[in-house]
């Protein structure tokens, strides 16, 4: 091992490789950007979706950074992977195509997959092609994952799904997705037992998608009604009984991620270069924005660099997420104050009416955080 | 460190708890400070081999038990100082630096140092011209007996001296003793909110209202998540300033950017931080008895000492103002133009 030669470059996420691998994905932005003309967006891991991006991207080199190289990926760290992402955010980079199977199912089929899942799906991740949804929030089963009841039974070599998902992201678009499922009923004294994970094809029979609409007409959310759908044994994801742990296993990394804390970059950055000569007193306002991307950013870090050294974070991811998503919210206003300095906002408003409608979903999205907070304290003895 | 982090904190526990009873306002811990020079901490950078990441576990861990030690001010700001112009100081005792703004007229230097911590002992003065910083041992001053909220000690008094008698160095100086100042109240504040949210911890552990314990309420709890946050938050934006000062010391841009990001994040969660723990404890931790205000009206006192949140929020502002890309300036500091 290797010591990093500054401590203060290691907590930044900018010593030697990582400052490189920095330096180049910008340069890959700024010159893709150039080329093809899209347009930094708020929320973009979410509301972009760009497969000709996805691909572009994975060709030079940027997705699947975690995946061995055996299964087509770049066998990098977990931290490099943390620098590619916030680069992609900060740039408001058209990222939603690939950015779950990259971002959470790649980790759950090296985690929990088959050997010949690991061969037939990763290295079509690792080339931007592979599009993934999450099936697991239902009409009566948000926070209160636990009360989910599509259900699952044995048939001959494979498994009968039947029941509905919402909320599912890109699940119009996506290839496949990765259902949470009970396989056996639930049992009141121990409700997380008894579920599994399914990798789901989106073509396959007796699947019905529907838009859920977001409030400014944007789809991005479906309906995913199951009806008898077949699922070969072979596309069962890790143990049956299993699912509860394997969905909570890897929420440390989700949670603490740079997509908790960057939702928003781009529309503050924007405001931020667009402001001219300013007063003190909007140079403050500037200066505490910039403090909590800056803390957030640190705690975040620190919780990735805990992660990958193998230790347990879980409090302080949920902490981070708790605070990044609050965070991204409160910017939405606090930017809007700072318009008024700005000479020439017109442009900016469009970016603004973005953050306007998509900051409600911050704070709900992968577990609320009222749920988060009571996971935190908890961590502090109470409850 | 840990060895160093287990010394620390069984010498402040020691230390408190001798005193309690005896706090408003406060005196210098004789006794205290005697074990700190006995082991080597009360000098440990300006004299031992030690450097800031040794010196945040020592303030942060005598914070966590309010001892009432001019730890900072010794170490960090007037044996450097000093040792910076090249000016003797007795080898032991507690010393602390009077920063004013002075003016020069007539070949004097006089002014007038406010608010200055623990000035009973040996007081290094840091008169700030408009071009130059002079610094001179304080003789004879009439020091106004005063305290701060926590009721530590702090004095004021007028100089006037002859330019002659003191030392005479760039003004730069001056901003490397106030970003050694930010840096070590950083680290003493965090130090201060791991005690208020302790005990907070403890009391909503055992107070029972409606037949439970407070802490089995959500809206409780919640709060609890929320304290916790803000410390983590402030903690892990210090973390970065110990980084910057032991990579790079304390007269480079990386620590002054990360002295200023600290101090507004650690100055943002004092008022969350105190209000909370002062809301859980109910009216018990308002009281003298109660130890609660010796974390939270030290955290209080402290924040604006050394430059106020908003002035450092301002300068931080600028930073980002000015950098071709305000992300560059949430990533690292600002590359030198």
């Amino acid at each position: 091992m290797s010591w990093p030669v500054s401590e203060f470059d290691a907590l930044c996420a900018n010593d030697a490789e990582l400052a490189q691998l920095r330096t180049s994905i910008r340069e890959f932005l700024a010159a893709d950007r150039a080329e093809f003309g899209w347009q930094p967006a708020v929320d973009c891991w979410l509301a972009n979706w760009n497969p000709d991006f996805s691909g572009r991207l994975a060709n030079a080199g940027f997705v699947g950074l975690t995946v061995p190289t055996e299964y087509g990926g770049h066998g990098l760290g977990y931290l490099h992977r943390y620098v590619v992402t916030e680069e992609l955010l900060a740039n408001g980079a058209p990222v939603a195509a690939h950015w779950i199977a990259d971002r959470q199912v790649a980790p759950a089929l090296l985690s929990y997959g088959t050997e010949e899942q690991r061969r037939r799906l990763l290295p079509r991740i690792a080339e931007g092609r592979l599009y993934s949804a999450i099936g697991m929030s239902e009409h009566g089963a948000g926070s209160d994952l636990a009360a989910a009841q599509a259900r699952a039974t044995r048939a001959d070599d494979g498994w009968v799904l039947n029941g509905s998902k919402v909320w599912t992201s890109g699940a119009h678009v996506a290839h496949q997705i990765v259902v949470l499922a009970r396989t056996s009923p639930l049992d009141p004294q121990h409700r997380h037992a008894g579920f599994s994970q399914f990798i789901v094809q989106t073509s396959a029979p007796g699947i019905t998608i529907s838009p859920i609409v977001l409030m400014n007409g944007e789809h991005h959310f479906n309906e995913v009604i199951f009806s008898d759908v077949f699922i070969p044994d072979t596309d069962v994801l890790g143990q049956i009984g299993d699912g509860w742990h394997q969905v909570t296993a890897e929420l440390g990394f989700e949670r603490s991620g740079p997509e908790r804390i960057l939702s928003t970059a781009t529309l503050i950055f924007s405001v931020i270069r667009a402001l001219g000569d300013v007063d003190d007193g909007v140079a403050a306002d500037v200066g505490d924005l910039v403090a909590r991307m800056i803390s957030l950013r640190q705690l975040s870090i620190s919780v990735a660099r805990t992660l990958a050294d193998g230790q347990d974070a879980a409090n302080r991811a949920a902490l981070v997420k708790d605070l990044g998503t609050r965070f991204e919210q409160d910017s939405v206003e606090l930017v809007a104050d700072l318009l008024d300095y700005v000479e020439d906002a017109e442009p900016l408003r469009a970016l603004l009416a973005a953050g306007r409608v998509h900051s409600p979903l911050f704070t709900l999205r992968g577990g609320t955080n009222e749920v988060l907070r009571g996971v935190v304290a908890k961590g502090m003895g109470a409850r | 460190m840990n060895e160093l982090a287990e010394l620390v904190d069984d010498l402040g526990r020691r230390a408190f708890d001798a005193r309690v009873g005896h706090r408003f306002p406060d005196s210098f811990d004789e006794a205290l400070w005697r074990n700190l020079e006995d082991t080597g901490l009360a000098r440990l950078t300006s004299s031992q081999d030690a450097g800031p990441a040794e010196a945040a576990i020592v303030l942060s861990g005598l914070a966590r038990h309010a001892a009432a030690v001019p730890i900072a001010e010794t170490d960090l700001l007037a044996a450097w100082l000093a040792g910076k112009v090249g000016l003797p100081l007795p080898d032991s005792g507690p010393l602390t630096v009077a920063i004013a703004d002075a003016g020069e007229r007539d070949g004097r230097i006089t002014g007038i140092a406010r608010e200055v911590p623990w000035p009973s002992g040996t007081v290094v003065l840091a008169g700030r011209t408009a071009d130059a910083l002079h610094v001179a041992l304080v003789d004879g001053a009439q020091i106004s007996d005063g305290h701060n909220l926590a009721g530590e000690p702090r004095g004021s008094f007028t100089f006037d001296l002859a330019v002659g008698d003191s030392r005479t160095v760039d003004v730069g100086v001056a901003d490397e003793l106030t970003r050694r100042g930010a840096w070590a109240r950083c680290n003493q504040i965090v130090g201060a909110l791991d005690a208020a949210c302790d005990l907070t911890v403890a009391h909503t552990g055992e107070r029972v209202q409606f037949g439970r314990p407070l802490n089995k309420f959500q809206a409780v709890q919640h709060s609890l998540a929320a304290m916790a946050g803000e410390i983590e938050r402030a903690r892990a934006a210090t973390a970065l300033a110990i980084a910057a000062a032991t990579d790079y010391g304390f007269d480079h841009p990386a620590t002054d950017y990360a002295v200023t990001a600290a101090k507004v994040t650690v100055g943002r969660a004092v008022g969350p931080v105190t209000t909370i723990a002062h809301q859980l404890h109910g009216a018990i931790g308002v009281t003298i008895e109660h130890r609660l205000w010796l974390a939270t009206m030290r955290a209080r006192s402290w924040v604006d000492e050394f430059g106020t949140t908003t002035q450092h929020a301002r300068r931080l502002g600028r930073m980002a103002l000015a950098a071709d890309d305000p992300w560059d300036v949430v990533v690292s500091y600002p590359a030198p133009h």
